[in-house]
This record gives C-alpha cells, structure tokens and sequence, in this order.
C-alpha cells in the first residue's frame, strides 16, 4: 500500500490535470490531452517533457501512414507517486497530515 | 497546504477522471449510420431476391467496417484504463447490451408480425426503421449507463 507524499511536481495545476488525465488512461495521444486539457502544443510539450525528464512520463513516437502520432503514458513510478500524492491531498484534507517539511515535497 | 485547497485539487482529479470515462468516442451520427444499415439490410431481406439479399449484407458489413473506423480511432486514442472494470461492472455492462439487444431484436419481431398480421406492405423494413430508430435514440443512453457505472465504482470519494 502507499504511503502519502505530496509530489510539488504532480501538484503543479496544468501538471495536476494532466497527470490525472494520464492516471485514468493507458496511451493517450498528444491530440486529445491538448484539445481535453485546452492547451497549447507548446505548452503541453513542455510539460510532457518536464515529466518525461523524471521519469514520470513515457512518450511514444509512431508514424500512422506519413503523420506523425505522439502518444504519452504515466511510467510505473510516475502512477505510484500521483496514488501517493493524492493520499496526501486526502490526509490534508481530512486533517490528518502532519506538518509538511521541505523534504516532503519535490521541486 | 490548506485543506480547502488539497480538496480543490482532489476535485481537478475526478473532475479528469470523469472526463476520460465521459469521453466522446461514438459521435452521433455513428448511431444513425446504424440505423441506415439496419433499413437497408432489413429491404433487402424483405425483397425475396438472392442477389439483393446478398448485395444487402456485403453492403452493411462493408458500411459497419467504414462506419467503424473513427470510433475504433477515437477509443484507442485514449483508452480508459482496464483496471476500473470490475467483474461486476463488467457483468452490469454485459448485461446492460445484451437486455438493450433483446429489446432490439424484440421489438423488430413484434413489429413486423403486428405489421404483418395488420396486412400491411413491407412488415420487414418497417421492423429494420424501428429497430434502427430505436438503436440511435437509446444507444446514447446505454453508453451514458455505462460512463455513470463506471464513474460511481471508481469514485474515489
């Protein structure tokens, strides 16, 4: 089972609702998030890339016909810190967190 | 961190997750398209002749492949993670189809023996018209059935 740990990556807003979005998906292509989060290309890029870059975001690059077609996932360790940051948000709002330190939150 | 705020957080979380399970994938013209295929397959039937019954049925499996290439698109775009259907839910949604093809199939027979036995012309395609209007009017439905099962076993709250 988890343990809660706030993730200041994943609690980022657009990071927060892309990540959910991820959460509740298998492969998810670029198209939809952008157009289901209203974001821009370059701005869901970036923040793909930022999680890509921990690790918290597989991307897969494949060719359907002559298009190019990105798709996005949430890696193993990318799913079991957004379980354990959503126990974290749970346990503060149900008033049972402990006094949050700096080395409890990343970024 | 405010309580009022992780709880504004853990709402952007479902509010995400029920987007996905709501996610558009069959488009509404989809079931009318349906409904087009069951008209023309029942017309044919109903015509006697061979030839037509088999241009019918090569015609709606061509058109329901065509039909079905968006909507096979659309799902695997984004695909609702397996791990939220539960043998349960997945037995209400069994279930939930097989009742909905019942009715369906029900309701055709009952409409074109009545039609029949009314003496009235073409009981067959009459029957094919209702069973498709029927399909593109409580197809939406089920789909929504189905999105709200889903939604109330992964609440998370």
């Amino acid at each position: 089972m988890s343990t809660p740990q706030f993730d200041g990556l994943i609690h980022a807003p657009t990071r927060l609702s892309l990540v959910a979005f991820l959460a509740s998906t298998e492969w998810v292509e670029f198209k939809v998030l952008r157009d289901s989060l209203e974001l821009s290309d370059s701005a869901l890029s970036k923040q793909l890339t930022t999680l890509e870059s921990t690790g918290y975001v597989e991307i897969r690059k494949a060719f359907v016909g002559k298009r190019p077609r990105t798709s996005a996932r949430l890696t193993a360790d990318g799913r079991t810190a957004f379980e354990r940051h959503v126990l974290a948000l749970q346990e503060i709002v149900s008033g049972t967190a402990l006094a949050m330190g700096p080395s409890d939150s990343r970024e | 961190m405010e309580p009022a705020d992780a709880a504004h957080a853990l709402a952007e979380i479902d509010r995400r997750r029920e987007q996905v399970i709501r996610r558009r994938v069959f488009p509404r013209w989809w079931w009318w398209a349906y409904a087009g295929l069951f008209f023309l397959l029942a017309t044919s039937v109903e015509s006697g002749s061979i030839v037509i019954v088999g241009a019918g049925i090569v015609l709606f499996a061509v058109g329901a492949f065509l039909v079905d290439i968006p909507v096979r698109r659309a799902a695997r775009a984004a695909t609702v993670r397996g791990e939220f259907a539960t043998p349960k839910s997945r037995l209400q949604s069994a279930l939930g189809l097989l009742g909905f093809v019942v009715v369906l199939v029900a309701l055709a027979l009952l409409t074109g023996l009545g039609w029949k036995a009314l003496g009235l012309p073409f009981p067959g395609t009459v029957a094919g018209a209702v069973a498709g209007v029927v399909f593109a009017l409580v197809g939406p439905l089920l789909v929504r059935w189905e999105a709200a099962v889903l939604l109330r076993r992964t609440s998370r709250r």
